[in-house]
């Protein structure tokens, strides 16, 4: 239970306005979501059904697109389909009601880049659209990462900050690994268990705080700068310093 | 009205059509018989008449006339002979008392004729006779009357007709003492299936134990019967579950926001109740999602999604997943993980099947506990086990764990839904594996067995 919405979150700094389209046919629902984000300083368009959302997103370019999976008429797979069959290459994050235990990968296999259970916690929401938002080009193949005076070497497996190596477990170099790619960006505990232990369901206990205090105790101690952060009620951050 | 149903049965009506074909068929093989037999008796007869014709042209022929009537005179007299008449060439009777036809020669079939004496022939009016024109004019007639071959056709008749009544008795009566057994095994079922469309549920179909086609659809039926109302009383006892385990966090919250009503709060106040109110919503919306997805798993839906799955790499990393937390905590999480070992199956799910379970274990052991996560592969099957030397279940509560929302007292206070091992066992069985809780002595041990079927080829 890590996140309670709606707080505000100062996300990284310098965070520029995206221009995000919204599908989603309940109201109230629509509503929440535009003023949320809206409030963060984004522009929204929101459509109430598939085919609108489908001609704004044929005419207009956006940053995210956030698609409801069940809408009237076109469903938000269909949606979702004909916009990649159109060759539109915008980041897509699918809203699904709970416990559909096959929408997320139906939805990934219709072109979907993200999923997110309904209902959320704002703060969930907004951390996956800046990591969407500013995915990395996939063309780009990293063999060195650095974070300030952190550095990681994918091919050797190393860590090292300010030259010093510092020893992780597997689990451990995975999780910085995932935390340094999305440098300065919120990432919450859904979406580190997502992506670090392929963890598709709610544990009842709390792995991924274990690990973040193991992490931080081996990156960040005895170093001048933190560069692991908890972000209250949304996640943590790597701080890139500026 | 049994009557009435009787006739209307399927069976009857079939017994009733077969009868009628049968009748049919012997209607027509009656004819054939009749008709050949007929035909062949004339045809006897005939030759017959050809064979005395011959002899007595070849008596005239040898002896004469004098002779030939001679004979004649003396054949009539016999009654079991045939019948002739001798003419002269005036057509005047010179013997015999066949009734005199018309001046045709050759084969005669006359209806009625007159007697030597003159007197209307009445018994008999159907004659085949024989005629021929002998040296001088005279003419011979050689005949015979249809009587005896009527008499047999007459016979053969009578007795067709009461073997095709005696046919079509049968098949009738047959047919309704088939169909009122029938109808009586299947009024019994009809009988109990209204019961239970009355609402008396635990009704179930008499069978008679024969093993014959409507004991086994009895057997299967009440089967079926079985099956449906321990569905229905688990599906009562989940809905009772749910509305009892959700009316405790509901009222919880109920209160708290009732409570934040009356009492004059600061902001920070405030804050914490409304963050206290959504940790409750979330835990009601945790146990529904829970829920749901048991539901899911249950209906089978992701079989199709089934792919291989490296059983040893999930264990590893659930074991990876959890051992610092069960550190911090003052337990140990040790594994003994074959390595290699595939099934068929969904990957997600049975991660969380190996989460659940060692959370199970961590949250409800004390401290110093040691759990061992062991995976091995005996034969054709595989077994993963999450054992740990805790305090265990007592024995009369241990199938109940299964249960949804099934808690011990004792883990009353500790957070959990009492879904996590309905869920674990509900994937289990999604994988055609079954999951037992047995004693560990001391502690508790989890198995979950994936049949060889799992297993990838």
């Amino acid at each position: 239970m890590g996140m309670r919405a709606p707080t505000p979150v100062r996300t990284a700094a310098g965070i520029e306005a995206m221009k995000i389209l919204v599908i989603e046919d309940d109201r109230r629902m629509g509503a929440y979501v535009r003023k949320g984000l809206e409030e963060h300083g984004h522009v929204v368009d929101l459509a109430p059904n598939g085919r609108d959302g489908l001609f704004l997103a044929a005419g207009e370019t956006y940053d995210v697109m956030i698609v409801d999976r069940m809408l009237p008429g076109l469903d938000g797979l269909g949606v979702v389909k004909t916009v990649r069959g159109a060759g539109v290459k915008t980041p897509i994050l699918f809203l699904t009601t709970m416990a559909g235990i096959g929408d997320r990968v139906e939805g990934l296999e219709a072109g979907g880049d993200d999923y997110l259970v309904k209902p959320f916690a704002f703060a969930e929401l907004l951390a996956r659209i800046n990591a969407l938002a500013r995915r990395p080009p996939m063309t780009e193949v990293l063999t060195i990462i650095r974070v300030a005076d952190l550095e990681m070497d994918l091919i050797g497996r190393k860590v090292k900050r300010t030259g010093q190596d510092i020893a992780l477990q597997p689990r451990e170099f995975r999780l910085l690994e995932y935390m340094m790619r999305n440098a300065g960006r919120v990432l919450t505990r859904t979406m580190l268990l997502e992506n670090v232990w392929e963890f598709h369901f709610d544990p009842k206990t709390n792995i991924v705080e274990t690990h973040m205090s193991r992490l931080r105790a081996k990156i960040d101690k005895g170093f001048e700068t933190e560069l692991l952060e908890t972000v209250r009620g949304s996640g943590y951050i790597l701080r890139v310093p500026a | 009205m049994f009557q009435r149903r009787l006739l209307r049965t399927a069976s009857f009506r079939l017994a009733l059509l077969y009868a009628l074909l049968f009748g049919i068929s012997v209607l027509l093989l009656g004819a054939v018989t009749f008709w050949s037999t007929r035909a062949a008796l004339e045809d006897q007869l005939r030759r017959r008449i050809e064979a005395e014709m011959s002899f007595l042209q070849e008596e005239f022929r040898s002896d004469g006339i004098d002779h030939l009537v001679a004979t004649v005179q003396e054949r009539t007299r016999t009654p079991s002979n045939l019948d002739y008449f001798v003419l002269d060439p005036a057509g005047k009777r010179l013997a015999g008392d066949l009734p005199m036809v018309s001046g045709s020669v050759g084969w005669v079939r006359t209806k009625s004729g007159r007697d030597a004496d003159g007197k209307e022939r009445t018994e008999s009016e159907r004659i085949e006779a024989l005629v021929s024109e002998l040296q001088g004019g005279y003419r011979l007639g050689v005949g015979e009357d249809l009587e005896q071959v009527r008499e047999i056709e007459d016979t053969f008749l009578t007795a067709f007709a009461s073997a095709l009544s005696v046919v079509l008795l049968l098949g009738i009566g047959g047919g309704l003492l088939l169909s009122a057994g029938f109808l009586r095994r299947v009024e019994t079922i009809t009988r109990t299936a209204d019961a239970i469309i009355a609402g008396d549920i635990s009704r179930r179909i008499e069978r008679n134990g024969s093993g014959d086609d409507f004991d086994r659809l009895s057997a299967t039926l009440n089967a079926m019967l079985d099956r449906i109302s321990g569905l229905m009383e688990n599906l009562r006892q989940v809905s009772t579950d749910i509305a009892h385990d959700l009316r405790t966090p509901l009222s919880r919250l109920r209160q708290g926001l009732e409570e934040a009503r009356w009492r004059e709060l600061t902001a920070a106040d405030y804050r914490g109740v409304v963050e206290h109110a959504m940790e409750e919503a979330d835990a009601i919306l945790d146990t529904f999602s829970a829920l749901l997805r048991i539901a899911q798993i249950e209906a089978g839906v992701r079989c199709s999604a089934f792919r291989s799955v490296d059983l040893s790499e999930v264990m590893q990393t659930v074991a990876d997943a959890y051992a610092p937390t069960a550190e911090e905590s003052g337990r140990t999480l040790r594994i003994d993980i074959a390595g290699g070992v595939t099934i068929n199956g969904d990957r997600d799910l049975l991660v969380q099947l190996f989460s659940n379970l060692v959370e199970n274990a961590l949250h409800h052991t004390p401290q110093g506990t040691i759990v061992v996560a062991q995976l091995s592969e005996i034969s054709t099957t595989v077994i993963a086990e999450i054992a740990d030397n805790g305090s265990g279940i007592p024995a009369e509560e241990r199938s109940n764990v299964l249960r949804r929302f099934y808690r011990l007292e004792r883990s009353r206070s500790t957070p959990g839904s009492g879904l996590g091992l309905s869920m674990a066992s509900a994937i289990a069985a999604l994988h055609h594996g079954t999951l037992e809780i047995i004693d560990n002595a001391p502690g508790l041990r989890a198995v979950v067995r994936f049949p060889s079927s799992s297993r990838v080829s």
